[in-house]
């Protein structure tokens, strides 16, 4: 436990070092500050910081005035928080882990309800809840109700699929309403096929033949 | 939906005088009228006309021409084989899939292929930014071989969920037509979302 | 309306159609932008929009002998652009349907103002794309376009009540979501 606290006191310093490194140059000179202590912030938190650095490099790429990027990275901030105190009230035990928030966040962010977000926790005990969530997200993006959509995806996994194989599963619910089907019709046929829902084709070999690895962050543009 | 005030109505369609209306209703009228002009401002003048009149002036296509068009074009073709043909046929075809013409980058457990499309008829360059790349303009180029204005690439990526947009002529920031994943970027847009899924499954 | 000089629709259309192909940019050159922004706003991408434009002027030239009433031209080249986005409406696959392309947030001379513009306007865009094809269009032809409901008839070949109705309705909507944003 002390070694643990000792690399963690070691690892902060570097870590904030690194980031800061990052945005140098990227993001306006006046936002540097602001935004290199909302990410310690986070740190300390044990909070993920990668969507803050992320956030504040997409600002600085899309010229945002310092001020709105600044206050973009504490909105961000606080979706953390929201989806760490969601974790821990759903039933998962802290300190909870980085990918957890950063999933938990990409379901309040793309429209799905806090207590379906719960209930998607509560029904997958154990991470990774990922596939789940976007799943969940990708139905509510696309009008289905979203306590329907989590009960779909709830029977899912209860049925054996995990992973990506759960994005299947809104693929095939998104498929039937393409064929003429109402949403409530789509969700009670695909939860008939269960578990048998088609998987997403492999990227074909001619894709894989053409695709490229892309340059690493850090180098220059 | 509540509907508004009829008078409301009456004033947008020149039917009656706006001074006729109580000062929240004006206020309604105003609001409206503030987001239609809002809608026709602010459309940059994209002209066309060098575009159109390239097309009114190649000739209708004729008979022969037609005919070339017709055999250039991808069409479903039914062979029928008798059974012997079609064993030899798939043993050629078998033959063919099983020795590499190219090789593509060797992809790890956890990596997969993200594949973005867009359709850019006037771009001169198209690049693809986000998460995966520091949201770093001009490192992932989108290319266009055949000039129908479809962009493609296709990148090798850890599998995740990743933020991105288009960036047409170094300078337009669009998000992708074909993604039906959106999130808000808390700048007052929004960004298209990727999931790669690991290639090998 | 065409300032001194300039050759009325019905003289442009003459002589299209007596030979002089290039008088056909004209045509374009006097309509484009009213067109591009209609289509824009139906399609909510520019890039669409562009496309559905250049191929209705295509056939409209070449389908010009077929305007009974060149003194309508305008009229007769936004129902083109209009049946044009239907059909392309049409085709969108669902998940295509809430896309939206709102103009760059990214410009080096972006200040607040702009950006507080941008924001509106970006608000405004998905209250228009959220109503269906048909108030959509009925919106943006009256407000957008300044059409009167006759000239609307005439585009969509709807009866004047209906499309009345459709613009009520378009205004309740988006003054609703206008509300929210408040």
């Amino acid at each position: 436990m002390k070694l643990g606290l000792l690399l963690a006191l070691l690892a902060t310093p570097l870590a904030a070092q690194s980031v800061r490194d990052r945005l140098e140059g990227r993001v306006p000179a006046e936002a540097l500050p602001s935004v290199d202590s909302l990410v310690q912030v986070a740190a300390k938190e044990g909070l993920p910081t990668e969507p803050l650095v992320q956030k504040a490099l997409e600002g600085g790429a899309k010229h945002v005035p310092a001020r709105r990027l600044v206050a973009a990275v504490a909105v961000s901030l606080g979706q953390l928080r929201d989806a760490r105190d969601l974790l821990v009230r759903s039933g998962d035990e802290p300190p909870v882990t980085p990918t957890e928030v950063t999933t938990v966040v990409w379901a309040l962010r793309r429209g799905v309800p806090a207590p379906v977000v719960g209930r998607i926790i509560g029904a997958l005990p154990r991470p990774p809840r990922g596939s789940a969530v976007h799943a969940v997200a990708d139905l509510v993006a696309h009008h289905f109700d979203p306590d329907s959509s989590a009960d779909l995806v709830i029977q899912a996994i209860h049925q054996g699929l995990h992973g990506e194989r759960l994005l299947d599963v809104s693929v095939a619910a998104l498929h039937e309403v393409q064929r003429g089907r109402s949403r409530g019709e789509a969700l009670a046929l695909v939860r008939q096929e269960l578990p048998n829902v088609p998987p997403a084709p492999k990227p074909e070999r001619g894709a894989v033949v053409k695709a490229r690895r892309p340059p690493t962050g850090q180098e220059a543009p | 939906m509540n509907p508004i005030d009829p008078r409301i109505h009456q004033v947008l369609d020149g039917e009656l005088a706006a001074a006729a209306l109580p000062p929240e209703a004006r206020q309604v009228v105003e609001r409206l009228e503030a987001a239609a002009a809002l809608l026709a401002a602010g459309m940059p003048a994209a002209s066309l006309e060098a575009r159109v009149m390239t097309a009114v002036r190649r000739p209708a296509p004729g008979g022969a021409r037609r005919v070339v068009r017709w055999l250039l074009t991808p069409r479903s073709v039914t062979f029928r084989l008798r059974p012997a043909w079609s064993l030899a046929a798939a043993a050629v075809v078998a033959l063919l899939a099983l020795v590499p013409l190219e090789r593509g980058p060797l992809l790890g457990e956890h990596e997969g292929v993200a594949q973005f499309v867009g359709r850019f008829p006037n771009a001169r360059s198209v690049h693809v930014v986000g998460t995966f790349n520091d949201w770093r303009t001009g490192t992932i180029a989108l290319e266009d071989h055949d000039h129908d204005g479809v962009w493609r690439a296709a990148v090798v990526l850890p599998a995740g969920t990743y933020e991105y947009m288009f960036v047409v002529d170094g300078e337009r920031w669009v998000p992708d037509h074909l993604a039906d994943r959106l999130v808000a970027d808390e700048f007052g847009r929004e960004n298209s979302v990727v999931i790669v899924r690991p290639a090998r499954r | 309306m065409d300032g001194r000089g300039a050759p009325s629709d019905t003289e442009v259309v003459a002589r299209v159609l007596g030979g002089d192909q290039e008088a056909f940019g004209l045509v374009i050159r006097r309509y484009e932008a009213g067109l591009l922004r209609f289509a824009t706003r139906m399609l909510n991408s520019r890039d669409a929009a562009a496309d559905a434009v250049a191929e209705s002027f295509v056939r409209a030239y070449r389908h010009l002998a077929s305007c009974r009433d060149p003194a309508r031209l305008r009229t007769w080249l936004y129902r083109i652009v209009a049946n044009r986005c239907k059909s392309h409406l049409a085709r969108r696959p669902i998940a295509d349907l809430s896309l939206e392309e709102a103009p760059p947030v990214a410009d080096a001379v972006d200040n607040e103002a702009a950006l507080e513009r941008a924001e509106q306007l970006a608000h405004v865009e998905r209250a228009l794309a959220a109503l269906s094809p048909e108030k959509r269009e009925a919106f943006v032809l009256k407000h957008v376009e300044g059409l009167s409901y006759q000239e609307m008839a005439a585009v969509t070949g709807e009866r004047i009540p209906t499309l009345k109705m459709r613009v009520h309705r378009a205004r309740e909507a988006l003054f609703e979501a206008l509300k929210e944003y408040a």
